[in-house]
């Protein structure tokens, strides 16, 4: 009985050993991606989470990735496979991009998009007067003509650095938000001249603000100031 | 000996196993039922059927429009509250925000190669089925075929037709069909329709189609067609599906397809009529849901406790409280409500409106109203619906000072549970509204639409409603036919037909009117019934409507010091955020089926 307990013991030592010493012979995914979405206007595009995305299609396979922006318009993937892929970038509040570009990623591709924003928020100003605080710029369109609607206009506050849509408090964002529903070339230079007011900053705080266009466009997509931070006074 | 023995061993078994074996072991299979049986009687046909119908894409009791769900045929499928109404604001629910956007992957090629076995093989069998019953059933097959292209056709756009039974030992190149163009979809649809309304017969069987669900189903397909057309050529999404024509339809098609969806309604007329057999309005709307042989109901589908498909609209609308077992999670908004007009609950000063009673809430207001949503103050099953949020001990000021405070700051009492007291006063209903968990009200409001008032509250359990869903009934159709005579300039016909409806939901007759109020006439008679959601996609309204939306309940209050009853329009109580994207006018391409046919590509817009 023993020894047929031992052969057993034997045979199930001999089957763990030689299972599972095919080794995966196939590349892992060690390339990398990474780049900038630079705005015709100068400087990086300003995104916010949910918005701009950087499409690849892989070539020879069906089902595309996307890799999300950062807010600082830069965007980076370290996990992909060595291929030749399309690409483009997608589902922010700048004129679409048809023509894809294959790219051959390796390790540490880099690549930059250019792209031209619907709307640029020029001489953002912030003052804080008490808990009140007080936002004014004006919206300039590069291009006018053609520019989807704009939907309405608001500002953008949260406790992090991280702010945007999707990353705000709504008592102080989407409540103090401001409708616009016109297109540009209705809107006269006064209409073009913003004040956002958020009201009610809770004292001895410290927020991150921002202030955002939304257009009609595909995505329903907003271009965004640079973030400010505000320090409430106690 | 020996060797005569293993000789004599060896002879019976060779001859015993050939005696025995090789005995026609070619016979038909047993186990499967071969098509000879199924055509050669019209029983055997409908058996066929029977699977066909049971996997029809009809939206009802137990369709469940997100990831998880789909076409519901068990009897698990008890979560009738994650419902479409649950997303648009008819209703809030279970579902955290815009969770159904996105489908549930329905790819039904498979129930359509069924029918195309039985359109292929019906015309063979005219020997032993008679002509009439052949013409008859394949009328019913063509009717089936759209209902299903129908359904993808809503959520994808253009899709590959295939109208014959694909041979799996083709070469891969024929098996993996393109896409055909969006308008082709519908204008094959409608095809199908119109040899269904042909060949079927007038009457039918209960659970069964005849003609006129074929023109009823008609007139909604092609609403939708002409509203893609229509509306879909200004708000899109673009992209290379659209710019090859795999989605949208160019405006120009749109007339012709509001004159098809206007026709097909048309064909109903005097053959259907509204349910109006009781003079009390709110009963008689109430009954319309649950009565059978009713002269509305065109097309319905059954359930049954005994074979395992009753559904648990009773247990999962009403609360414990109504009910055996189970929860509820259905909840209809106040934005819902008020489109009847905001309910009067406001002094001129901008105070709360002292109540008596809860039940003094519903005086006036219209019984298709009331038979629609349960109010608080309302009886079912001899209890009454009792929602209280709180107690004021006392109450000054107005409502809008009131709910734009901070929660901390109001100076209301609320408790966790009902046994809690204030002063010898429950301070929470039995029926809601609270936050502690999510199967009482947080809008102050339940469905009443398809309840069974008259099931003994012991009989409401899970799986144990027999109601039959009501796929296509002429008070849609009626609504069809405004829709289109409105979109066609006809605005006289609408009149009269939204007039039909609002005089038996006991409304005030329209004197004029106009598409928002054909549209308002429609959410409201349809509510709950599944057509919103696929109304606000073909309107091309949803991303607007939709656009991070927050819905409001009415919380009831007792006033301890003054022994009075107060309503305030607050927020409903998870306050959730609705967002519907533009890209969701269409549902993707299923990822698993572009990964068996690439020839699938390209995806709708921004999949």
């Amino acid at each position: 009985m023993k020894k047929l307990i031992n052969i057993i013991l034997a045979g199930v030592a001999i089957m763990a050993i030689s299972a599972c010493t095919k080794i995966d012979n196939y590349a892992g995914p060690d390339a990398s991606f990474q780049g900038n979405i630079i705005s015709s206007e100068g400087g990086n595009l300003l995104t916010s989470g949910g918005s701009v995305t950087i499409k690849l299609q892989q070539i020879g396979w069906t089902t595309p990735q996307t890799i999300p922006s950062k807010f600082d318009g830069t965007f980076e993937d370290s996990k992909l496979f060595q291929s030749s892929y399309k690409v483009i970038p997608t589902g922010g509040a700048f004129w679409p991009i048809y023509d894809t570009v294959v790219v051959k990623i390796g390790k540490d591709t880099r690549h930059d998009f250019t792209v031209t924003p619907y709307i640029v928020i020029k001489n953002f100003t912030s003052t804080l007067t008490g808990t009140t605080l007080t936002l004014k710029f004006n919206i300039v369109a590069p291009i006018a003509a053609g520019l989807p609607t704009i939907k309405d206009i608001q500002p953008y506050v949260n406790t992090t650095k991280l702010v945007g849509a999707g990353a705000s408090i709504r008592d102080f964002s989407d409540v103090n938000a401001i409708t616009i529903n016109k297109e540009y070339t209705d809107m006269s230079d006064a209409d073009k001249a913003i004040t956002l007011t958020i009201p009610n900053l809770i004292k001895g705080r410290t927020f991150f603000v921002r202030a955002g266009v939304r257009l009609s466009d595909s995505y329903n997509s907003s271009n965004f100031s640079e973030i400010v931070q505000v320090d409430v006074p106690k | 000996m020996k060797i005569i023995h293993k000789l004599v061993i060896a002879l019976s078994i060779t001859v015993g196993a050939s005696v025995t074996s090789c005995q026609r072991l070619d016979i038909p299979p047993t186990n499967i039922v071969t098509p000879d049986i199924i055509y050669s009687s019209e029983a055997g046909v409908k058996s066929f059927l029977a699977t066909i119908y049971q996997n029809l894409p009809i939206e009802d009791f137990k369709f469940r429009p997100d990831a998880g769900g789909g076409i519901r045929t068990g009897s698990n499928d008890w979560e009738n509250f994650y419902n479409e109404a649950s997303c648009i604001g008819e209703e809030v629910g279970p579902f955290g925000g815009m969770d159904i956007a996105n489908g549930f992957g329905y790819w039904p090629y498979g129930d359509i190669r069924n029918v195309n076995i039985l359109i292929t093989e019906l015309p063979k069998h005219v020997a032993t089925l008679t002509q009439p019953t052949v013409d008859a059933l394949l009328g019913e097959a063509h009717f089936l075929r759209a209902y299903y292209y129908f359904a993808m056709a809503k959520r994808y756009g253009g899709i590959p037709i295939i109208t014959t039974p694909q041979d799996p030992a083709a070469p891969l190149s024929q098996l993996q069909v393109h896409r055909d163009k969006e308008q082709a979809t519908w204008d094959f649809i409608a095809a199908e329709l119109d040899l269904g309304y042909k060949m079927m017969p007038e009457t039918s069987d209960a659970g069964r189609a005849n003609k006129y669900a074929a023109a009823a189903l008609k007139s909604r397909a092609m609403l939708y067609a002409a509203c893609v057309a229509k509306y879909g050529s200004v708000n899109f999404v673009d992209g290379q599906a659209r710019s090859l024509g795999l989605v949208g339809i160019p405006a120009d098609q749109a007339t012709k397809y509001f004159q098809a969806a206007y026709d097909a309604a048309k064909l109903l007329d005097g053959k259907y009529s509204l349910y109006n057999a009781n003079s009390d309005k709110v009963q008689n709307y109430v009954d319309l849901f649950l009565k059978s042989g009713s002269p509305e109901n065109i097309f319905i589908k059954q359930y049954s406790i005994a074979n395992h498909t009753a559904h648990s609209w009773d247990a999962t609308m009403s609360p414990r409280y109504f009910t055996a077992n189970a929860l509820s999670r259905s909840y209809p908004t106040y934005d819902f409500v008020s489109l009847w007009g905001d309910l009067q609950v406001t002094n001129s000063d901008g105070t709360p409106k002292r109540f008596d009673n809860r039940a003094q809430l519903q005086q006036g207001l219209e019984p298709r109203l009331l038979a629609t949503v349960y109010f608080p103050g309302a009886t079912l099953r001899g209890l009454t619906f009792d929602m209280q949020r709180g107690i004021y001990p006392s109450f000054s000021g107005t409502a809008a000072a009131e709910v734009a405070k901070q929660p901390n700051s109001r100076s209301y009492i609320l408790a966790g549970d009902t046994k809690t007291l204030y002063n010898g006063k429950q301070i929470i209903g039995f029926t809601g509204p609270w936050t502690g968990g999510d199967e009482l009200t947080r809008t102050g409001f339940y469905v009443r639409k398809y309840v069974d008032y008259n099931k003994p509250q012991a009989a409401v359990d899970l799986n144990r409603s027999e109601q039959p869903w009501i796929d296509l009934r002429y008070g849609e159709i009626l609504l069809n036919r405004a829709e289109a005579a409105m979109e066609l300039g006809n605005s006289a016909d609408a009149l009269t037909s939204v007039n039909l409806i609002r005089a038996r939901a006991g409304a005030t007759a329209y004197s004029f009117i106009d598409l928002d109020k054909v549209r308002k006439e429609r959410r409201m008679e349809l509510a709950f019934e599944n057509q919103y959601y696929w109304d606000l996609k073909r309107w091309r309204t949803a991303d607007v409507v939709l656009d991070r939306a927050h819905f409001k309940g009415l919380m009831p209050y007792y006033v301890f010091n003054e022994n009075k009853y107060i309503f305030m329009v607050e927020p409903e109580l998870f306050n959730r955020e609705y967002t519907f994207q533009k890209q969701f006018y269409y549902e993707g391409i299923p990822g698993d089926q572009i990964g068996k046919n690439p020839n699938l590509l390209p995806n709708n817009p921004n999949y």
